[in-house]
């Protein structure tokens, strides 16, 4: 029967352990290679629990919601048509816009390619902000570039394996993206504020012509982190302070990020 | 001993298989429910520290593995969980045949909440302030309920497996 001392000392032989772990990974060495080899254990498992209970899951699913989806499905297919009629109006200005943008060498994320992907994994935990995709480097997919989805940008890839990428989405409180607005004059910084809460933005100026409801897109500064133009959020609440000198700004994501199903990732490599 | 280590080790791949194909994708109240923080403190409940402390750093590691956060502070987390309940397992505290129904439950449900808090406070360490941006009140009392549902199966799983290792204790 271990002692009281020698479990003390497995339990801060432990934690030494873990803490090694983590000073390894915080100075930045090699937890790549542990990191994949602990996903290539845990895959079967986390397979075969998903294969049993994701029928099960639907099936309950689907019998609970059935009218709702019924009907969802009617409200898609309307939209689906309007937003195919506002494609085709706009077809004609996205090609004039082309036209002056590649005049202008400012770069057009229509002209880039993208790479649909499924999203296979949302976010494990509560701490951090990640979706997995099903494309990955032999699909083209590399690190920084850009992911759009749901009418918005919706993060950026941050790590890849041969067929799947992690994607770090806007909400992440590590993720900050340069901005612009209206005219293009002011850029802000826009970060994350966690899984579920609105998109905080830096200081802007009360003379800045702003609204509730005005769209924020990508500023392509950065060193070129993102493309420009790409849809952030729309502004969802503005206060000004008496005597403040600055808007505060709450921004809400153009994508909805608690429901992605399917992402593109534009193939932009950051600052190239 | 080596048994009921052989066991442990495949119900905690069970367990962090279970946490990524399900408790990744049933949400309540928004947040996640960390069952890999759950089975340390099952186990530890049964008496035995070093399978609890086995458990707790095994699954951690497995589970920093699938996400973009610091890598072990998990393991750190599932390490320190196992390691109280194990003393609290040793004095008979949470014995599911001869304590009141409740008391498991409710040591579970403490660790639960108790658990995020940890996490957020041991990203100090890996030099990580942003973590306590998150849903963590939310993901505190999410926890709490859960591992005070989940708690007694879990136990009872625990010390069906943790059986062999009793023994060679007694």
């Amino acid at each position: 029967m271990a002692s009281d001392r020698s479990r003390r000392r497995l339990f801060f032989t432990g934690v030494i352990g873990t803490l090694i772990l983590v000073t390894i990974y915080v100075s930045g060495g090699v937890v790549a290679g542990a990191k994949s080899a602990a996903h290539a254990v845990v895959y079967p498992f986390s397979w075969a629990a998903d294969f049993v209970a994701r029928p099960v899951g639907h099936l309950v699913a689907g019998v609970v919601n059935y009218s709702d989806i019924v009907a969802q499905n009617q409200q898609l297919r309307y939209e689906l048509a309007q937003a195919t009629m506002r494609a085709d109006e706009n077809a004609s200005a996205a090609a004039q816009l082309r036209l002056v943008n590649q005049a202008l060498h400012v770069p057009v994320v229509s002209s880039l390619g993208t790479v649909m992907a499924l999203v296979t994994t949302n976010s494990p935990t509560n701490f951090s902000a990640t979706v997995t995709i099903d494309k990955g480097q032999d699909e083209g997919v590399m690190n920084g570039m850009p992911v759009m989805g749901d009418g918005g940008l919706v993060g950026r890839v941050i790590d890849t394996s041969p067929h799947s990428a992690t994607v770090r989405l806007l909400t992440d409180t590590g993720s900050v993206v340069g901005a612009t607005f209206g005219s293009g004059a002011t850029s802000v910084l826009v970060s994350g504020q966690g899984l579920n809460n609105a998109l905080s933005v830096t200081q802007i100026p009360i003379t800045a012509a702003l609204g509730v409801g005005s769209l924020m897109s990508t500023n392509g500064l950065q060193g070129g982190l993102f493309p420009p133009g790409l849809p952030i959020g729309r502004v969802s609440k503005l206060l000004v302070n008496p005597g403040a000198s600055n808007y505060s700004v709450t921004l809400t994501p153009s994508a909805n990020l608690n429901n992605l199903s399917y992402v593109d990732v534009v193939l932009w490599e950051p600052s190239t | 001993m080596t048994s009921a280590r052989v066991l442990v080790t495949l119900a905690t791949f069970m367990i962090v298989g279970l946490q990524i194909a399900l408790f990744t994708q049933w949400r309540f109240g928004g947040v996640v429910v960390f069952i890999i923080w759950l089975w340390p403190v099952a186990v530890g409940l049964t008496g035995v520290t070093s399978l609890a402390l086995f458990s707790g750093v095994l699954a951690g590691v497995l589970f920093d593995a699938q996400t973009a956060t610091p890598f072990g502070l998990s393991a750190l987390v599932g390490l320190a969980l196992g390691y109280m309940s194990s003393r609290l397992g040793k004095e008979g505290v949470g014995d599911l045949d001869s304590a009141a129904w409740w008391v498991t439950p409710t040591i579970a449900a403490a660790a639960g909440g108790a658990a995020p808090l940890f996490y957020v406070i041991s990203g100090v360490v890996a030099w990580d302030f942003s973590l306590w941006r998150g849903s963590l009140v939310n993901s505190m009392v999410v926890n709490a309920v859960a591992f005070f549902v989940l708690s007694r199966p879990l136990t009872r799983l625990a010390l069906a497996l943790c059986a062999p290792a009793m023994k060679v204790r007694r």
